[in-house]
């Protein structure tokens, strides 16, 4: 049994860490189709990245910018 | 102590249509009344909605950047909540004003400046953009149906290239083994009855 490794999306670099939750074509590269946020294995961000990610993720969903699901 | 912060506010599109300056007073109006030191706020765009708010898909987004005392925002909420003509609101902190925020919300007070009537609330996107890909998409189903009549159509998506492969490569070897190990024995025989 050969393990997929999923593709890694090419984010930006740790030195422009800043996530804009108004950047919708942005963000959605790093969600699923079902609207899930990606892992930080799949999107290659580091912990600090990542959770920015997240954190504009959730305020663009809340502001109706992106689905909570699909 | 005051701290600048960015607000995003949906506006129902039917107060928008009714005037939109009228629709950009109702938040400023409120910001004011709560002691804001109002530094900018444009309409940032309207757009369809990701999921339906109070019964509307389409709805007028404005930002804005305000200076205020925190004791204040509790109050600025609630104000915001009970609007029914404010869909949603996020307010979020931030160090200074984005470069370009302040000029772009002068423009928008110019005379030729015109906000475009919202479109109706069922109405779609207006995408040409996706209809390109989509051509594309249909050349490529196009060219592996062409690839179907050869075969394999599934598993050419799938990995064709390396099962045709191997099975050729797992064939030779074996085959290959066979007669090689067959020759290293004979070749192990004849060191040894040379040997003795």
């Amino acid at each position: 049994m050969v393990r997929k490794i999923p593709k890694v999306i090419a984010g930006p670099s740790c030195d422009d860490p800043v996530i804009d939750h108004k950047d919708t074509e942005y963000l959605s590269k790093f969600l699923t189709p079902q609207g899930q946020i990606v892992s930080r294995r799949r999107s290659g961000f580091c912990t600090q990245c990542q959770r920015q990610l997240k954190k504009a993720v959730k305020r663009a969903r809340h502001l109706a910018l992106l689905p909570f699901v699909g | 102590m005051s701290q600048i912060y960015e607000g995003m506010f949906l506006l129902d599109n039917d107060v928008v249509r009714e005037g939109y300056e009228g629709a950009k007073a109702l938040v400023t109006g409120a910001l004011d009344k709560h002691g804001a030191t109002l530094l900018s706020a444009r309409r940032w765009d309207e757009r369809r909605l990701a999921y339906p708010i109070k019964g509307r898909r389409r709805a007028t987004f404005l930002i804005t950047y305000y200076q205020i005392d925190g004791n204040e925002i509790p109050g600025l909420r609630r104000e915001f909540d009970l609007s029914e003509k404010v869909l949603r609101y996020l307010f979020n902190s931030v160090d200074a004003v984005p470069e370009g925020e302040v000029e772009l919300a002068q423009a928008e007070g110019a005379t030729d400046f015109t906000v475009p009537e919202p479109p109706a609330d069922d109405a779609p996107d207006p995408e040409p953009e996706p209809e390109e890909p989509e051509e594309g998409e249909e050349g490529e189903e196009g060219t592996s149906g062409e690839a179907a009549p050869d075969g394999a159509e599934q598993a050419s998506e799938d990995a064709p290239e390396p099962a045709s492969e191997e099975a050729p490569e797992v064939a030779s070897p074996e085959t290959s083994e066979a007669p090689a190990s067959e020759g290293s024995d004979e070749s192990d025989e004849t060191p040894e009855k040379q040997e003795a």
